[in-house]
């Protein structure tokens, strides 16, 4: 995947359309957890939902470097 | 003696100190979340190297809030309105980059529209329209003598607000969150338990009508709280974002139950008072069952599905008993009278375990598979204050531009600006004169000290976290008076305005005389929003407005009578209790204004509901030939009577009524039509309501429970 997206002549930076789906992707994970109840082993769901969206967008920018 | 007396007094004591202390620590948490969000914001966007890190900071402050659902709600909205200002901003600016003044008529023209829509929303989606406008403006407005760079600055200024907003969102919601959802949940437990046991305390049989009221009103506020804090709330939790369809419908239910349970009273009353003991000491027997089966513990947390089989067992003991109770009566009135009792009192256990029921499925720990079903609430908003809103801003903006041509004023941007998030944001506001005062207030005493703070320390420090030594007891004054009731308007025109004038960037800037020069643009700015406010004033609270919804609130007799019927029941319940909960917010209990309000809701409401009934029966059989005109005529004078009540529309619907109930009576074959026709027959006829005005003279008992 390229550094920088042209998106409408405009360059945009990879990192940000990354954030941009992995935001997407967390809200579907988020959802999920909220639907089958997951959040209730978790000690502290906003801490958790932070570091799994970490993960997530960490895990998706290593594919750029 | 006296040691009894310590014993006694210490508990007290110790309670007092461990509120105010509990007090004290949620006021300095949200000063602590909220520097750390403002530092961190400034931190982050000088990293980013973004041009302007004081507009992500002044972000963050215009978002703090105590309730870490309220943050999110507000940030989600926020962003919204940033984007489509940002896009608008970019449209204005490409459609007159060398027209001056199309370009501020169009500018003005959207903020105008923007502060417009924030009034009709009294959530946070309001929020999106007051960004949508300053957004538009801090893109456009910099740019105006140079219109190529609208895009850096449409980039920069999203970017900073975007930052500021994430920040915020991030900190409020993982540092010491105080969750909304623990106040949902009681809510909706309370209001659970209170209607429970309403119903079961008022088995007994006649409620004073005053009582009455007063219940309607805990009602609707009920369901409008319990509305408002869903919305907020889905924001904040997944697992209440999961369970929002069933709070939808368990509020639903809840204000279909509680109208029909109104009714019930209501027919019951007008029995007692037209002496008709019979058929309401038959009714009240008839009743009793229910009470009993709600007489279980209900304040135990999983008790709801517990009353389920007892609602079975009381509804099946009541199909038993209404034969025998109907066999003791003779005459043919007591029996009609009856007969519309106890449909009405079916249709009330029916509605009464639907709700029961979503409470049970709410109640259980897992989510149960298959959502409700979609159910929407409707608001019962009023255009005409946001057209006046719409009114006000473009004029106060073009005011403002037509200025800053005539003078070649350099610093009119900066007034421009900030009339247009003062415009906005205090629109929505009940008494935006006074709020627009103290903040402006607030604003100046807060440039002042950041005058005192930019030139006397900032000018001796260096580096980050001295900056932040040195601004932190500042800003902390403005933020602790934020949280209190008195002075959160003034800490909050403090907090802004230190934020704002003293424009951190990096590397800093001191320049005394633009420092002087932008504060006067803004004091100009402020004052011409403030000024508008006191020549186009706020519709909201006034009597004409007040007038407007209690014509909608009686114009819902015609919606009831005319609408398509799918969803028309829901839609009716929900745009009834938000406009009684506008307009009781916005008067003094107990006052002229508020009682007439709350006798008109109560005959629409009982009317309405009847009349939705009636019509769902027409289209579910097959209505005898003939009777279906007469039905339709009914309605029609109905629904005209209450959008404009007078004594010759009175008569009309009167006579309507009676001649359809007396043409179904003759076919004699629908008896549901029957009864639903009577129990608007018997409101109209109703001397206790606010009817009785357009009566001809006060009817006498007899009439009342004689009507054919």
């Amino acid at each position: 995947m390229p550094r920088e997206i042209a998106i409408g002549d405009a360059l945009v930076p990879g990192l940000f359309v990354l954030f941009v789906v992995s935001l997407a992707l967390l809200w579907l994970l988020d959802w999920a957890a909220g639907r089958f109840g997951i959040y209730r082993l978790v000690w502290h769901p906003p801490l958790f939902r932070l570091a799994l969206f970490v993960c997530v967008f960490g895990a998706l920018a290593l594919t750029l470097f | 003696m006296s040691a009894i007396d310590i014993e006694k007094q210490a508990p007290a004591t110790r309670q007092i100190v461990v509120d105010t202390l509990r007090e004290q620590v949620s006021i300095w948490l949200f000063v602590f979340k909220t520097m750390l969000a403002f530092f961190l914001t400034g931190w982050i966007a000088m990293r980013l190297s973004l041009p302007a890190p004081s507009t992500a900071m002044l972000t963050t402050i215009i978002v703090a809030n105590r309730q870490s659902g309220m943050v999110l709600a507000k940030s989600f909205y926020r962003a919204i309105g940033t984007l489509g200002g940002a896009v608008v901003a970019f449209l204005i600016v490409a459609a007159f980059p060398q027209q001056r003044d199309l370009f501020l008529v169009a500018l003005s023209l959207w903020l105008g529209i923007c502060s417009g829509g924030a009034t009709l929303y009294r959530n946070f989606k309001s929020y999106a329209f007051v960004l949508g406008g300053y957004t538009a403006a801090i893109i456009a407005l910099p740019v105006i003598d140079n219109p190529p760079g609208v895009f850096d600055s449409a980039t920069a200024r999203i970017s900073e607000v975007l930052l500021g907003l994430l920040v915020s969102g991030v900190i409020n919601d993982t540092v010491f969150p105080s969750r909304m959802r623990d106040v949902l949940r009681r809510t909706a437990r309370e209001q659970f338990a209170h209607f429970v046991g309403f119903v079961r305390a008022s088995t007994g049989g006649t409620i004073a009508r005053s009582t009455m009221e007063r219940a309607h009103l805990r009602f609707v506020r009920d369901a409008v709280t319990l509305e408002d804090l869903r919305s907020s709330v889905i924001f904040e939790d997944a697992e209440a974002r999961a369970r929002s369809g069933h709070l939808q419908e368990f509020n639903q239910r809840f204000m279909a139950a509680s109208t029909s349970f109104q009714s019930l009273h209501h027919l019951i009353n007008r029995l007692k008072r037209a002496h008709r003991d019979t058929t309401g000491e038959a009714l009240i027997a008839l009743y009793a069952p229910l009470g009993a089966a709600l007489d279980a513990p209900i304040e135990a947390g999983a008790a709801a599905r517990v009353l389920l089989p007892r609602l079975i067992g009381a509804r099946d003991e009541m199909a038993a008993k209404a034969p025998l109770l109907r066999e003791g009566m003779t005459d043919t009135q007591d029996v009609r009278d009856f007969d519309t009792g106890a449909a009405l009192l079916r249709r009330f256990t029916d509605e009464l375990y639907a709700y029961v029921d979503t409470a049970a499925t709410l109640q259980a720990p897992r989510i149960i598979a298959g959502s409700a079903e979609r159910v929407r609430f409707a608001r019962g908003n009023d255009y005409a204050g946001a057209i006046l809103a719409t009114f006000r801003t473009t004029i106060t903006m073009l005011a403002l531009g037509v200025f800053w041509i005539l003078s070649a004023w350099p610093m009119g941007s900066s007034a421009m600006l900030l009339a247009t998030i003062f415009a906005g944001l205090f629109a929505a506001a009940p008494n935006p004169t006074r709020v627009t005062g103290q903040v402006m207030f607030g604003y100046l005493i807060g440039m002042i000290i950041g005058f005192v703070c930019e030139f006397a320390v900032l000018t001796q420090v260096d580096g980050y976290p001295l900056m932040v030594a040195s601004i932190a007891p500042f800003l902390m004054i403005g933020l602790v008076m934020m949280t209190s009731a008195t002075l959160g308007s003034i800490g909050l025109g403090y907090s802004m305005g230190f934020a704002y004038i003293l424009a951190i960037k990096n590397p800093m800037v001191y320049d005394p005389v633009h420092f002087i020069n932008d504060a006067i643009a803004q004091v100009v700015g402020l004052s011409a929003a403030a000024i508008a406010f006191v020549f186009v004033p706020t519709v909201i609270g006034s009597r004409w407005l007040r007038q407007r919804q209690l014509a909608r609130l009686r114009g819902q007799v015609a919606l009831a009578a005319e609408a398509p019927l799918p969803g028309l029941r829901h839609r009716f319940e929900s745009i009834n209790h938000d406009l009684v909960s506008q307009v009781v917010s916005q008067t003094e209990p107990g006052s002229a204004d508020s009682r007439a309000l709350l006798a008109w809701a109560l005959a629409v409401h009982e009317t309405g509901r009847a009349l939705i009934e009636l019509r769902h029966d027409l289209d579910r059989g097959t209505a005898p030939g003939g009777v279906r005109g007469y039905i339709d005529t009914a309605l029609a004078s109905l629904a005209r009577f209450y959008e404009a009540p007078d004594a010759a529309k009175y008569l009309l619907a009167r006579d309507a009524v009676a001649t359809a109930i007396a043409a179904v009576s003759e076919k004699d074959a629908s008896h549901g039509l029957l009864e639903h026709l009577h129990l608007i027959r018997m409101a109209l006829l109703d001397g206790e309501s606010v009817l009785a005005a357009y009566m001809p003279s006060a009817p006498l008992a007899q009439e009342i429970s004689n009507a054919p």
